[in-house]
């Protein structure tokens, strides 16, 4: 049905497994693998690249959690997967972008993949909310909390790091920061 | 404020499970104790949780960018971007069904052409009536001269226009051809195989069928004896053999064949259809089958298919035979009865037949 693209693309389980044990190569494969599929389905349906882009990294983010969150069973290829969840999030952009989202030209089969999108909504809104609250909490504060709770630096480092006298200071400059974070978190 | 980090320190070692099982212990009792410390437990494992999330997918993300580093999206978006021109786009999109909707097309096709060629044979049907002077009859003539026939007409000196073959009917001269033969205006004579000619007179002719019957009107004329073969009733069947006796020259000449259709020409059924070689001057032979039974009257072949002749069928025959009157033949020929010829070897056949086949000319 459509053009046949060459890129290379790995097995199905191939991908599951790389995923569950955290394998940056799996990813990777995947990725390449069917970005091609993506981006023909939003050229031609009133997306530039950079649609294509974010698109196929939030489809391919809801394959990741539902992988992670151990209820994914293979009861239909990865391929058709994406693509049917793809679709889902072009769709609902057209919408809210107020583009026509008749005749939409489609290159794959579609699955019904609904719940998981709305589950991917919920977890999207959580991390936006923590990427504003992040944002919000300014310097240093946002770098130490992202050095402990993302980068996995430890105290003595990061007390290093700002120049902080000793563990202690840093300590309570982290909790003060973190402190504020919560408050944002969980007031936003 | 030094307790509250402190707290705050152990609530995290707590839910990342880095305290020691005593140490595990007491904190479960005083968080057991304590809504306050509970409250901060819970609040603090939410806030845990989303920060992972919001971790893993950070990296994920970065991940990804990395890979996407190492797409061409320009060269790609080429390739799958839709087509400026609106037929292109229409053709990748709908390539399958198209692909189904014009090989069903080819099909239907081709089946029409089928039924139609089934149908109808393309070529036209030949008539056989040979023009003699473009046949090299000349030769036979000079032999003819030098026998010294006296019951030759002096008109046998210029070479005849047309000419055919016919075969007796009855004994008393009476000759059954194809219409097309003697159609139109001129005299006819019919020449036997030993040579002598008759003037012969139209007595009955049947367009539509192609068939004429000519009377010998000649004082030289004597009977025949009684004929050899007989009329077939009934249908012959697809590949029966037959053979004709004819005159594409001036001397009978034997084809051989078998019956290929029991339609002619465009499906008629007046004909056979008969894979035999014919020639101009065929026209109006006698197509026997091995038993001596006459089932048709050679009348065209097709001009497109090799070996493709046909001939009207016996039955049309005994129609005309039917429509002159029965008194005025004298031992005619038989119908549906065994003829004299059955069990004859095919050259004993042709023997005996020749004397009844004649060569018609007409002036």
């Amino acid at each position: 049905m459509s053009i046949k693209l060459s890129s290379s693309v790995p097995t199905d389980r191939e991908v599951v497994l790389g995923i569950l044990n955290n394998s940056e190569e799996a990813l990777n494969k995947l990725y390449l693998g069917y970005y091609p599929m993506v981006l023909q389905f939003i050229l031609n349906n009133n997306g530039d690249e950079d649609d294509a882009k974010d698109v196929y990294q939030e489809a391919i983010i809801v394959l990741y959690n539902k992988i992670k969150s151990g209820n994914f069973e293979l009861s239909s290829k990865l391929k058709t997967y994406l693509y049917s969840v793809s679709r889902r999030i072009w769709l609902k952009k057209l919408t809210q972008m107020s583009k026509k989202t008749q005749n939409i030209a489609d290159f794959e089969d579609v699955l019904v993949v609904d719940e998981d999108i709305e589950t991917h909504e919920q977890k999207d809104m959580q991390f936006d909310k923590m990427k504003v609250a992040l944002q919000s909490l300014g310097e240093p504060c946002k770098t130490i909390i992202e050095d402990f709770y993302i980068h996995n630096l430890s105290m003595h480092d990061i007390c290093e790091k700002f120049g902080y006298t000793n563990t202690d200071n840093a300590k309570t400059q982290k909790y003060k920061c973190l402190q504020r974070l919560k408050k944002l978190f969980f007031q936003s | 404020m030094r307790n509250e980090i402190e707290l705050e320190a152990i609530i995290e070692d707590y839910l990342k499970g880095k305290l020691t099982a005593d140490e595990q212990k007491a904190f479960e009792q005083l968080r057991a104790n304590d809504p306050v410390v509970d409250h901060k437990v819970v609040a603090h494992k939410v806030f845990l949780e989303s920060m992972q999330q919001y971790a893993d997918i950070l990296l994920l993300k970065e991940q990804m960018d990395a890979a996407h580093q190492h797409i061409d999206v320009a060269a790609l978006s080429a390739q799958v971007k839709p087509h400026p021109s609106r037929i292109v786009r229409i053709w990748r999109n709908n390539k399958s069904a198209i692909a189904v909707a014009a090989s069903f097309l080819i099909l239907a096709m081709i089946m029409l052409y089928s039924i139609q060629s089934q149908k109808k044979q393309v070529g036209d049907m030949q008539l056989l009536a040979g023009k003699v002077s473009d046949i090299k009859g000349s030769q036979d003539i000079i032999v003819r001269t030098i026998n010294g026939d006296n019951r030759r007409k002096s008109t046998d000196a210029t070479p005849a226009k047309f000419g055919g073959t016919g075969f007796a009917i009855s004994s008393n001269g009476y000759i059954l051809t194809s219409y097309h033969v003697i159609n139109g205006k001129g005299s006819i004579y019919v020449q036997n195989s030993k040579g002598v000619t008759y003037k012969v007179v139209r007595y009955y002719t049947d367009p539509v069928n192609d068939i004429a019957i000519l009377k010998i009107s000649d004082d030289a004329f004597t009977n025949l004896g009684s004929l050899p073969y007989s009329i077939k009733k009934g249908v012959a069947r697809i590949g029966d053999a037959v053979y004709t006796l004819g005159y594409p020259k001036d001397d009978v000449v034997l084809g051989d064949g078998y019956v290929s259709s029991r339609t002619g020409l465009n499906g008629d059924t007046i004909a056979y259809q008969v894979a035999i070689p014919v020639n101009p001057g065929n026209s109006g032979g006698p197509l026997l089958d091995n038993n001596g039974n006459i089932v048709g009257v050679i009348n065209g072949k097709e001009n497109k298919t090799e070996g493709a002749a046909f001939a009207v069928k016996s039955k049309y025959i005994m129609e005309a035979l039917n429509a002159i009157p029965q008194d005025s033949l004298s031992k005619r020929v038989a119908y549906g009865k065994r003829s004299s010829l059955q069990g004859l070897k095919r050259n004993q056949q042709v023997q005996k037949m020749q004397d009844y086949v004649f060569n018609i000319k007409v002036y």
